[in-house]
């Protein structure tokens, strides 16, 4: 059965990593997934109620809720995205009738790799990558999604991959959204932390979120590492 | 490290400082990748954890709900059984409560097991000044005492000290040879200490909980030094949160399941004594009193969001799970009760005009959340305090009787930070805007002396490549594909 | 206004109207554990402690190795509690030794090497000992010296912490009002987290396991 799936770029993936959101699209392509995209999205508002600016926020995930709620399925390459959008009914709870709508469209909101694996039932899209892949538990993918075997299962399906666990465990990356740049050295504090699970042969760093790797790679960057940042939707459509 | 006083508000300096001290750092994380994988093996064998998180924070959730009638059932229980029930509604009464007690008795040597409580209130500091300050029983709180400094950690106040500074530490204050042998440092301890309860004339301690049915304290240890403080002396103050009571009895067995696994990863600790008022025929004090400390819980209480914060039960497992605790320890917070639980309870303590920082200080990575005994909610419980923060609201947001003046005031606003958010809003609200803003920002990152100029965009780049705004964002690249 | 009335007026203004979710049920003791079974792990879980668990036929024979074990370490001073078990204590205890009743001098309790007591009960679960002050006085026997003997006798063994918990009530209060918890020696982790036995109580347990303690 042919899914209908409206695709939510994110405002990272559509700005600065198109090509996260093209690998994206042509993942649930093979997936048997039809993929629309409404360009009248934008952002999930995060940022803002992050940082503790409910109505700013409000007005943007009013904004989402319109573009998504005629959706079958809305599916982002991002876990903290994704996550954002599960917290509306609690931005709204103190307005029933958004309350309402804010759910509909939470209860079918899915990161990637947990809509692929879980809802269909896929594991392996005929990816080949070789390469040793540590892979990075993005912190809201994994405790507030519960994503963390279904990665990992897509990621030993792909041939010629091998895929390590970081020595550092599910600690978190250090990025936290503006906590990064108000506490920039404690941010590179954790940050660095993180990367030294990093084992010599590894040749990929992988997540489901681009913000995280877009903190990872920032650092290793800068470092001079030979280590490449990868999302998981560019692995799993390499060929 | 010698620790001036710190406070949240300078919580971005404190960090700073304790980065950069090497010693620290590595001292922190060697013990909080210790604990946690303590807590994670004693958790491991225990099938129904999960259960039993659920049940102590039902339980937890139901005490609070009707904290009013469980109080007074504890009071009447306890002075039944022959304690004196006292209550502070801020930390000076209940400093007050216990320098009269000491001075009606003529108390001149009095020693302390571990509190927290007893730190919140800065009784040692208040008695001091009456020349009566207690001698710290715990061998942490004693190396910190010693060197004083306040606790960074709430299990293991000298965790950011290696066995070398202790060493010298002694070497310096008692005039010992030399050593960093935790075995010999303790055994001096030891010898000391006894001298201290052998003479003392009224011990002090915390209460880890308070069972309403029995009148009941329970406090919890290792090292014996709680149960010197409680049967040696005369008399026992005992100092207690309010939040600490517990209806029955038989509900100290799911705590006391939680409470040792969580914090040190122990299936109990050596040592727990319930008492259930003055015991002298069984070689105990002739008196125990039990002061009840409000100072600003009877506020959070009223606070239906906040409320869950007072389940807390002390254990530190949130402390060793944090990577900003693992990287900067407990004395960045400037306040009693660091890490995240301090993080969420002392701007409801001390309010959000002087500790409003903390709650952004958290990458909201939820680490603290999954391993709470109690099932606090960390997490949301941050980002509703950011939301009052910014809002200008108080915390917490009813104000009470019982409350202590300070918590009143608001947050300081920030307009400039506001506007910036109101013009994010505005632009990303609208797709038409959105992207009018991100083809400027495009023009922009051609100058990059310009996106210098941006605070946040130098503040990345201090430590990392900033990535790129690509050419043509998906959306036309989308359209360009004519699908 | 007292604060007293300040405080639970403010609560009780504060919880005005508060939904109160309900109280769980208490918990269901688990069923009791066999007596071998009982006896096996309570030996484990001390012996991890650092603990040293010993099984002894009767009361004779229990009073008849504590005396042993204090010539043995050389014990000068001993403090002993008042436990029907050792009631027959005196006639093993070596000539040159003090024996020190719970009510003797502070200072001289102080100055005991070796504590001797009894426990109400014995928790297999956790290896723990439960002192309770209403049926001995054995605070500070059980607590000053550096060695801490116990003797304990099997029926008085529990199978769980819950178990306990039921056992430690008696008509809705605990059954004394001082009831301690000994799990193994006490110990510390306070310098580096590194272990250190014996920093302030005991630096050793030994239990006697008394078989029939008729």
């Amino acid at each position: 059965m042919t899914r209908s799936v409206a695709l939510f770029a994110t405002c990272l993936g559509d700005q600065l990593w198109p090509e996260v959101v093209e690998a994206t699209v042509a993942v649930l392509e093979r997936a048997g997934c039809r993929v629309t995209f409404d360009p009248a999205q934008t952002c999930c508002a995060q940022p803002a109620f992050n940082s503790g600016y409910h109505d700013e926020a409000k007005a943007v995930a009013r904004a989402f809720v319109e573009v998504f709620e005629r959706a079958d399925a809305v599916v982002a390459p991002s876990g903290s995205c994704t996550a954002m959008v599960h917290r509306y009914p609690e931005l709204f709870r103190d307005e029933p009738d958004w309350r309402a709508r804010a759910e509909a469209v939470a209860h079918k909101a899915f990161e990637l790799s947990a809509f692929l694996v879980r809802e269909l039932g896929v594991v392996d899209l005929g990816a080949r990558l070789s390469a040793r892949v540590a892979w990075h538990d993005a912190c809201h993918a994994l405790r507030e999604l519960g994503v963390h075997d279904e990665p990992r299962r897509l990621l030993r399906a792909v041939a010629g991959l091998e895929l390590v666990e970081l020595r550092t465990g599910e600690s978190c990356c250090g990025f936290g959204g503006t906590f990064a740049v108000k506490f920039p050295e404690l941010s590179t504090a954790m940050l660095d932390h993180k990367l030294s699970g990093l084992d010599d042969r590894v040749d990929v760093l992988s997540a489901v979120d681009s913000s995280c790797l877009m903190q990872m790679r920032g650092r290793l960057q800068r470092q001079g590492s030979r280590v490449r940042a990868m999302h998981l939707a560019e692995i799993l459509a390499s060929r | 490290m010698r620790v001036s006083p710190l406070t949240p508000e300078t919580f971005a300096d404190n960090a700073r400082a304790a980065l950069a001290d090497a010693t620290l750092t590595g001292a922190l994380r060697r013990a909080t990748d210790t604990f946690a994988e303590r807590r994670a093996a004693a958790i491991g064998a225990v099938p129904d954890w999960q259960e039993l998180r659920t049940r102590a924070a039902a339980i937890k959730a139901h005490t609070l709900a009707r904290l009013d009638a469980y109080l007074e059932e504890f009071t009447a229980n306890a002075t039944k059984a022959g304690a004196t029930v006292h209550w502070a509604r801020d930390a000076a009464e209940a400093c007050a409560i216990v320098r009269d007690l000491a001075q009606a008795r003529g108390s001149k040597r009095l020693v302390k097991s571990k509190s927290m409580a007893t730190e919140e209130i800065h009784l040692n500091a208040a008695l001091a000044q009456d020349g009566r300050e207690p001698v710290e029983t715990d061998l942490g709180e004693w190396i910190i005492q010693l060197a004083g400094e306040t606790p960074s950690h709430i299990i293991v106040p000298a965790i950011h000290k290696t066995k070398e500074q202790i060493g010298a530490l002694f070497v310096d204050k008692l005039g010992i040879p030399p050593s960093s042998d935790p075995q010999l440092l303790a055994a001096e301890a030891r010898t000391r200490l006894r001298a201290h309860f052998a003479a003392a004339d009224l011990g002090i301690s915390g209460v880890n909980f308070g069972v309403a049915e029995t009148g009941t304290i329970l406090v919890l240890e290792n090292e014996g030094n709680a149960r010197m403080t409680t049967t040696l002396p005369a008399v026992h103050v005992a100092v207690m949160g309010i939040e600490k009571v517990i209806p029955r009895f038989g509900d100290l067995e799911t705590f006391l399941r939680l409470l040792p696994r969580s914090g040190t990863g122990q299936h109990l600790t050596t040592y727990q004594s319930m008492l259930t008022g003055p015991d002298p025929m069984g070689q105990g004090p002739r008196e125990l009193h039990i002061v009840l400390l409000d100072n600003g819980r009877s506020r959070i209480v009223a606070d239906e969001l906040m409320r869950q914060t007072l389940a807390c039960i002390r254990c530190g497992a949130c402390l060793n799970a944090c990577p900003v605790y693992q990287s900067i320890g407990g004395h960045a917070y400037g306040s009693v009760y660091p890490g995240p639980i301090g993080a969420i309870l002392t701007p409801q303590l001390q309010g959000l005009h002087s500790a409003g920082t903390l709650p952004f200080a958290s990458s909201l990575c939820g680490a603290c959340k999954d391993v709470c005994p109690v099932k606090i909610d960390i997490p949301s419980l941050l980002l509703e305090l950011r939301r009052r923060a910014v809002a200008g609201e108080q915390v917490p947001a009813a104000p009470s009787r019982g409350a202590a003046p300070t918590t009143s005031k608001p947050a300081r606003r920030k307009p400039l930070e506001a506007l910036g958010w109101r013009v994010w809003s505005w632009v990303t609200r609208s797709p038409a805007r959105f992207r009018l803003a991100t083809a400027f920002a495009r023009l922009g990152q051609k100058l990059p002396f310009a996106m210098r100029l941006f605070g946040p965009m130098r503040a990345w780049q201090s430590s990392r490549e900033a990535p790129k705004l690509a050419a043509r964002p998906f959306r036309d690249r989308w359209r360009g594909d004519a699908r | 206004m007292n604060a007293r009335a300040a405080i639970l007026g403010a609560v009780r203004d504060g919880l005005r109207g508060a939904s109160v979710p309900p109280l769980p049920p208490p918990v269901e003791p688990p069923a009791p554990l066999a007596v071998a079974e009982r006896i096996a792990r309570f030996t484990a879980v001390q012996q991890k402690l650092g603990g040293v668990v010993e099984a002894v036929a009767d009361r004779r024979a229990a009073c008849a190795r504590v005396g042993l074990l204090l010539a043995q370490k050389g014990a000068a001073v001993v403090a002993a509690s008042d436990a029907p078990l050792l009631a027959g204590l005196g006639d093993y205890v070596p000539a040159d030794v003090a024996l020190l009743p719970p009510d003797a001098p502070r200072e001289r309790l102080l100055q005991a090497d070796i504590g001797v007591t009894g426990a109400q009960w014995g928790i297999a679960e956790t290896g723990t000992l439960v002192l309770a002050s209403a049926d001995e006085r054995h605070r500070l026997a059980s607590l000053l010296p550096a060695l801490h003997v116990v003797v304990l006798p099997v029926r008085a063994l529990l199978g769980t912490l819950g178990e306990a918990f039921a056992a430690l009530q008696r008509d809705g209060a605990p059954a004394a009002r001082t009831i301690t918890f000994v799990s193994g020696p006490s110990r510390t982790a306070d310098i580096e987290l590194t272990l250190v036995v014996g920093v302030h109580g005991p630096k050793a347990l030994h239990v006697l396991l008394v078989r029939d303690d008729g």
